[in-house]
């Protein structure tokens, strides 16, 4: 038969984003995907480069509308690398409790709404939707914001929490652990959810490595690095978990690793809380224009975000960064897509594509 | 770290992923305006070791050689490379990837961009 090509996007309801995608196929078998990027591309690199250290926080969180937190986090550990600064302890453990919320947050978002690419609309999508909802109003009272919290400052945090932090958190992991295990006895008694998840998209491990994929698209494939493990930061080395591992690289052991994420997330926050002092001081230098001055040596820091290894490059200057380069995650885990993609049906396109959990900010940047 | 020359960097590179260095983590670039430097960063997975490799490209006219032979994972950090620095990838051909409709002047990420100043408004 003769090659079809067929256009997606850029306005569609499943590239979750600005994205456009060239597709050739064979009847119903795909023979080529070509992305193409950058509807979304607003120069932040070029534009944090003229701005003061404190003033690009804002920037850096709508990189991934989804799960803002790591990126704000990861951007100010750069800053404070540069400037020498350390992070206070204490904020360092309530950080790790928002961030691991934040991972559980972004997951659920993910679920829902790979659920309704596989063409379950809505039943996943109001559930998960329903506990996201609890997770953002927690954050968004020990933050103050609901989304874009921007709530890191140099050394530490823009506020100490609140009284009723802990005992809110413990309500919140027993709200979500209950109710996120319901899932798996909905999803994997679900024949078309198996069907449409199980041997599709099939990246294997050392393809994995090779085309320098993360995250869970990564432990997908089997490979078990984590940052928070190799690398560890605030109290990630000091509580123990699981880094859940795929075994075959199809798109269902990427929804596994997420889910099984999820789960060692409020096992994490628990272990956090149970060692985080009522009271402590974590607030962090405010924000002023004019701040110490950096030291000329580069500096390279990785976090584990909820979509993959986060890098930030940066060559500071005294009040702005010379030069800061972004590593986005999902930026490389779509690249892999034309790979993924060829051999499998054109119904499968965006089973793979919901798979790999892509945000297309932090893409184009 | 270190500094090669633009002309070893592909054996470099194949040496230390043969030392275990098996991951690409970024390609990226800085320009010092008199030079452009070119930033490898390289990961051993099971170990957790990193590595920065690093080359200087003179201006006007920087290129580099392509290294998709040695991490497949460096296709679309070439391209970005080419069009926000212009630097010219030598064996492969370099599609556009995040400017595709736009025709500046000049690449975006050198000192020497100006603000503004190709900014037109669409029809």
């Amino acid at each position: 038969m003769a090659i079809t090509r067929i256009n997606v996007g850029p306005i569609h309801p499943s590239t979750h984003g600005v994205l456009r995608l060239v597709v050739e196929v064979d009847g119903d078998t795909i023979k080529g995907v070509e992305p193409h990027i950058g509807f979304l591309h607003r120069g932040v690199e070029k534009l944090m480069e003229n701005r003061m250290y404190m003033q690009s926080p804002s920037y850096v969180e709508k990189l991934d509308y989804a799960a803002p937190l790591g990126w704000e986090d990861l951007y100010v550990a750069a800053v404070e690398k540069a400037l020498g600064v350390e992070t206070k302890e204490y904020a360092g453990q309530i950080m790790t409790v928002l961030l691991e919320f934040q991972r559980i947050a972004s997951h659920l978002l993910w679920l829902g709404t790979f659920c309704n690419d596989l063409g379950q609309f809505y039943t996943m999508f109001m559930w998960t939707f329903r506990e996201r909802a609890k997770v953002m109003k927690f954050l968004e009272d020990y933050t103050g914001s609901r989304m874009f919290y921007v709530n890191r400052r140099i050394g530490g945090l823009n506020r100490n929490i609140a009284p009723d932090f802990k005992k809110r958190a413990y309500e919140v992991t027993d709200y979500l652990d209950k109710n996120i295990k319901s899932y798996r006895k909905v999803l994997d008694a679900n024949p078309l959810f198996m069907e449409r998840t199980k041997g599709v998209g099939v990246l294997s491990r050392s393809d994995a490595i090779e085309y320098g994929v993360s995250g869970p698209v990564l432990r997908g494939s089997g490979v078990r690095y984590d940052v928070r493990v190799s690398a560890p930061y605030y109290s990630y080395g000091k509580v123990s978990f699981d880094v859940p591992v795929g075994s075959n690289g199809d798109a269902y052991d990427r929804y596994m690793v997420r889910f099984n994420e999820m789960l060692e997330s409020i096992s994490i926050i628990r272990q956090v809380l149970a060692s985080l002092p009522e009271t402590g001081d974590a607030l962090g230098m405010p924000i002023r224009l004019i701040g110490p001055a950096a030291k000329p040596d580069e500096v390279v820091v990785r976090r584990e975000l909820p979509r993959g290894e986060g890098i930030i490059y940066m060559v500071p200057d005294k009040q702005k960064p010379y030069r800061i380069s972004l590593r986005a995650p999902t930026f490389i885990n779509l690249s892999v897509l034309s790979r993924l993609a060829v051999g499998e049906k054109f119904a499968d396109l965006f089973s793979i594509l919901g798979s790999l959990d892509v945000v297309m900010a932090e893409i184009d940047r | 770290m270190q500094e090669v020359l633009k002309e070893r960097l592909v054996e470099t590179l194949e040496d230390l992923k043969g030392e275990g260095f098996d991951y690409l983590d970024k390609i990226t670039a800085v320009d010092y305006s008199t030079y452009i430097e070119a930033v490898y960063m390289l990961h051993n997975l099971s170990k957790g070791d990193e590595e920065i490799v690093k080359v200087k490209l003179q201006v006007p006219n920087p290129s580099l050689p392509t290294i998709t032979g040695v991490f497949k994972a460096a296709d679309w950090y070439e391209r970005e490379l080419a069009e926000m620095f212009g630097i010219s990838i030598l064996g492969r051909h370099v599609k556009k990837l995040l400017l595709e409709e736009w025709n500046g002047s000049e690449p975006p990420l050198l000192k020497s961009f100006q603000w503004g100043k190709d900014y037109k408004k669409r029809d």
